[in-house]
């Protein structure tokens, strides 16, 4: 059973939230999804690409001004 | 590749199927905007009486900003993102800035010398010695740590971000405290290096091909990297 987790990653600063994700996606399975909420652009474009790059599933939507949720699912 | 279908599309019902947070009623900005415009049109006016240089860097200013804000181009991302996530990709984007300016300065510079006028912003060539070294260390480390460069400080002050706000107010400081004690500096580290300018011992157009093949290199270097990063995955 897949798992769903939010990460809040408000007020952070640039490296901050990839590496709060790269530590959480270590912890899980394939398939499970991380729901990253982020409100540096910095962030919105670094964290979508190294997921990527990693292999898994992201889609991000802008819930509000300035500030997005990163939806990464486990893939690799 | 039906496998890598499914799984994109499983993601997106899985995200339909989440309760959807309430989203306030995004309000139109434009009106802001125009308003923005006016004041920064009318500023850049009043300006030009003063001086059209002003005016003139006011323009530059604000449409460097504007770039690097929407480009999200980030010098401390260039440094930073080799170590910490393996991607060049903001690291060969600054080379190729590199580039382009390093062809664009020459030939203005050129221009001057082939007029026999003086070359401006030769107070700029000084020497190279450890105080730079040491200085951009510290920078680098204080650059991660703070959320951005000098440009990249600014740029996110404008944005609204509170943090870099404080990191403006010590950007003040530490650029004052390093003013005040910069005859010490040029006293005891600096002169001791050596001021090369590079067309002296090249040649302006050996200079240029030098500095962009230079360029060039670090640039297949930092594709390299991205890839064997990538590999190791």
């Amino acid at each position: 059973m897949s798992k769903e987790y939010e990460l809040d990653c408000m007020g952070e600063a640039c490296p901050v939230p990839l590496i709060k994700l790269e530590n959480k996606l270590n912890e899980l399975e394939v398939g499970d999804l991380v729901i990253v909420q982020i409100d540096h652009s910095c962030a919105m474009k670094n964290v979508p690409e190294w997921a990527r790059k990693q292999g898994h599933n992201v889609e991000i939507e802008e819930v509000d001004d300035g500030e997005w949720e990163v939806f990464v699912e486990k893939a690799v | 590749m039906t496998e890598t279908n499914n799984t994109q599309s499983s993601l997106s019902s899985r995200r339909s199927s989440r309760p959807s947070r309430k989203r306030k009623p995004k309000k139109s900005q434009l009106p802001k905007a125009y308003a923005t415009l006016a004041v920064i049109i009318l500023i850049g006016l009043g300006l030009s009486t003063i001086s059209k240089t002003l005016a003139l860097f006011w323009v530059i200013g604000l449409s460097f900003g504007f770039i690097l804000q929407k480009a999200k181009f980030c010098f401390t991302a260039s440094m930073r993102d080799p170590y910490l996530t393996g991607s060049t990709s903001v690291t060969r984007a600054v080379l190729i800035a590199f580039a382009i300016t390093t062809v664009g300065f020459t030939a203005i510079k050129y221009g001057y010398f082939a007029k026999g006028l003086p070359i401006p912003g030769m107070g700029y060539v000084v020497p190279i010695s450890l105080a730079t070294a040491a200085g951009a260390f510290i920078f680098g480390i204080g650059m991660v740590i703070a959320g951005g460069c000098a440009s990249g400080t600014l740029m996110r002050v404008g944005e609204g971000f509170t943090m870099q706000i404080l990191s403006l107010f010590f950007f003040v400081v530490g650029s004052l405290w390093g003013a005040h004690d910069f005859g010490w500096w040029k006293l005891n580290f600096i002169v001791k290096g050596e001021a090369v300018f590079l067309p002296d011992v090249f040649g302006w157009f050996g200079a240029v091909v030098l500095q962009l093949l230079l360029i060039a290199a670090l640039y297949i270097a930092a594709e390299k990297w991205e890839n064997k990063k990538n590999e190791a995955h």
